[in-house]
């Protein structure tokens, strides 16, 4: 029997990790993931769970002490955040480009200067294109289920590649909601053991593992990543289906398309800002406005074809960021949406906007103000400057 | 079983015709150390010398016969440390090893190193110490004894080399309080043999270190057939002495009753040609004391 407890988002990190059955969890505590750490030792110390712990002495480590623990065999957990998974980069690049399908959940924190600490997706959006797949979620239920289901989509043989589940520092990894908790053994008949088959350091099958190579055989390695990136997408559909039926949650896939049938105008979005943007479309529906929402979840890959597919054909779209892409003058998200539409060959009038950035609060006046410029100046022009929420004259 | 015969049984669990340097004498100790830990162990090669001549392999052939892998330079111990784990996990014995140079283990890996030691994991970490970054062309490390020529202290004109002390790996490794720690040599083969065997012993109590002073003939400028002769003066000088600790205790493995000046070991080297009387003279200061502080430990 499932049960019901009002929790905050680390805890319901911990308790998704928790239902997974880990056989090794390395995690350096960092704010704003330390509670992460914390409820885990509280588990194994407990006997809750029977995973092996390594109090490693930086993320550097916690990253290295997954990707060997993998390369054994074993299922893996880590958490961290910011400055931590900047830290943790060159064995991060390792752990998808060997294959590992290591579980990580990112309590997204800006990245510094100036010195920062609240919340904002700009650490894991910034390695997007390190080879792991990456989901971002909008709820405390969202991060529990997403990740049970991330270790049945990254340990698939059609896939075989780590995956991060990503939200919001402060917003959703210290605020408390109602989280629906599945029992253990719906989890375990959802989820099989994991078995590795592809490359193994055991002295049974001694195999020379990542030894130097040349780049005609480099180049295959990347292409078959990339073809089970393509593969997670489709994948992420299945699972998301199943767990829905099993469950009684499920959440769209790569995409949450939210009052989109009819609409003129949508507004897309991505983590826990997606909640106050709904109830901002369903006030301009009460007001006649055809207004609906796109919430971005996979990252990476990115879900081009569906992105376009929602988007094309509309009067006008808006993307809003919470993070930068340097040297685009907009947010990440936007340029990965103009890059769909672009593959699509569709365009659509557009405003890209910037928002929320060091945990700054996105609030309903910035989505009405946000919507407000999609209906009535997004057709101004073809090219857009950037519109800055949280500015003085933006919004407040 | 005599040392001899006992090598001679092991089998060889690196493959013939790996690349390394003529008469190199970290060959010698890679092999002797994979023969007497044997099969059961998977053993981590860092970007390094024994990297780089092929002991993982290159493309699609391996020069191991045991597990073997490339772990990051910064993260050889943490790694390791994860598959130890697992191995613990499902309850199976194996040796897990690391084999890295000076480099990922004194400078770039020394976090990770000193974390998986300080948490006990049980792991056996061989450094092999030629003074630098020897497969890249010789640039410095924090190992690199002061006033070295290297790539990257470079003497030009007599003028120049390294301007720091060598750090003092096996001593910063010994007051982690492993559960064991010894320096070894190529050119104290018995020695060597009787330390491993008690590393895979003491190994499942925490991290063992063991600390191999490795001269490098193409690096320091020194005959191939000189390989065993100069790794012996190294440690007849007391310049790289071999001790062990053992649970905090200290004690000499080979107590050198008449130790020869250390002028005899550093001017068989093109990279300390260079030194004048006195840059010698400091160098045995330096031996000196630090061979006095290692014999008061000893007497503790």
């Amino acid at each position: 029997m499932s049960e019901v407890k009002v929790i905050n988002g680390n805890m319901a990190a911990a308790m998704g990790a928790c239902l997974c059955r880990p056989d090794i969890i390395a995690a350096y505590p960092i704010t704003p993931q330390t509670p992460i750490v914390e409820y885990l030792a509280d588990f194994v110390t407990g006997g809750r769970l029977g995973s092996s712990v390594s109090e490693v002495e930086s993320e550097l480590s916690a990253m290295s002490v997954c990707t060997g623990a993998s390369l054994a065999g074993s299922r893996v957990f880590t958490a961290t955040a910011s400055q931590g998974l900047a830290l943790m980069y060159e064995p991060y690049f390792r752990a998808s480009t060997l294959r590992l399908p290591i579980v990580m959940a990112v309590a997204n924190r800006e990245m510094i200067s100036p010195q920062t600490l609240w919340g904002g997706p700009q650490d894991s959006l910034t390695v997007r294109d390190a080879g792991w797949l990456q989901i971002y979620v909008e709820d405390n239920q969202e991060i529990l289920d997403t990740l049970i289901m991330a270790y049945r989509i990254a340990e698939d043989k059609k896939v075989l590649l780590p995956i991060n589940v990503c939200f919001d520092g402060f917003y959703l990894s210290h605020m408390s909601e109602r989280v629906e908790i599945p029992d253990q053994e719906s989890v375990d008949a959802f989820l099989p053991a994991y078995a590795p088959e592809h490359i193994i350091l055991d002295p049974r099958r001694p195999m020379a593992v990542d030894p130097l190579t040349n780049g005609y055989l480099l180049t295959e390695y990347r292409l078959k990543h990339m073809m089970a990136q393509q593969n997670a997408l489709k994948l992420l559909e299945a699972v998301d289906e199943e767990f829905g039926e099993r469950f009684g949650r499920s959440y769209g896939g790569a995409v949450e398309e939210y009052r989109c049938e009819d609409a003129d105008y949508v507004m897309v979005t991505m983590g826990s800002m997606t909640g106050v943007a709904k109830d901002c479309v369903d006030e301009a529906r009460r007001a006649g406005k055809k207004v609906g929402l796109l919430k971005i979840r996979m990252v990476r890959p990115f879900p081009a074809e569906r992105v376009a597919r929602v988007l094309m054909g509309r009067k006008a779209f808006g993307v809003i960021d919470r993070n930068v892409s340097f040297g685009w003058n907009t947010g990440i998200i936007y340029e990965e949406v103009c890059a769909s539409m672009n593959r699509a060959a569709a365009f659509v009038p557009n405003i890209p906007f910037i928002a929320g950035l060091g945990g700054e609060d996105i609030t309903a006046e910035h989505i009405r103000y946000a919507i407000d410029e999609v209906m009535n100046h997004a057709e101004d022009s073809v090219k857009q400057d950037t519109v800055w929420l949280n500015r003085e004259d933006k919004g407040r | 079983m005599n040392v001899v015969d006992k090598l001679a049984a092991y089998e060889d669990q690196i493959s013939p015709g790996i690349s390394a340097c003529v008469g190199c004498n970290v060959e010698l100790t890679l092999r002797t150390c994979m023969k007497v830990l044997g099969p059961d162990t998977i053993f981590a090669i860092p970007p390094g010398c024994m990297g780089g001549v092929g002991v993982v392999g290159w493309d699609k052939q391996s020069g191991a016969k045991t597990p073997v892998f490339f772990p990051l330079l910064d993260n050889v111990a943490s790694m390791l440390a994860g598959i130890k784990m697992h191995y613990e996990h499902v309850g199976r014995k194996v040796n897990v090893v690391a084999f890295a140079g000076d480099g990922a283990s004194v400078d770039a890996g020394m976090q990770c190193l000193s974390g998986a030691a300080e948490r006990g994991d049980k792991l056996i970490y061989i450094c092999y110490d030629n003074e630098g970054y020897m497969n890249t062309g010789y640039q410095r490390s924090g190992s690199t004894t002061k006033g070295a020529w290297t790539s990257t202290t470079p003497v030009i004109d007599g003028v120049g080399g390294k301007k720091q002390n060598k750090k003092d790996f096996p001593m910063i490794m010994a007051m982690h309080d492993l559960p064991y720690m010894a320096t070894m040599s190529p050119a104290f083969i018995p020695d060597m043999v009787r330390k491993l065997e008690r590393a895979m012993v003491e190994s499942e109590r925490g991290l063992v270190y063991l600390h191999v002073y490795n001269p490098c003939l193409t690096g320091w400028g020194c005959k191939s057939d000189e390989s065993i002769e100069v790794s012996r003066l190294s440690v007849e000088t007391n310049f790289a002495p071999l001790y062990e600790v053992g649970d905090g205790k200290f004690k000499m493995s080979v107590d050198v009753k008449n130790p020869k000046p250390v002028r005899e070991f550093i001017t068989r080297f093109k990279k300390f040609r260079h030194l004048t009387d006195e840059d010698i003279e400091a160098l045995q200061a330096l031996t000196d004391r630090k061979m006095k502080r290692l014999h008061e430990l000893c007497k503790m």
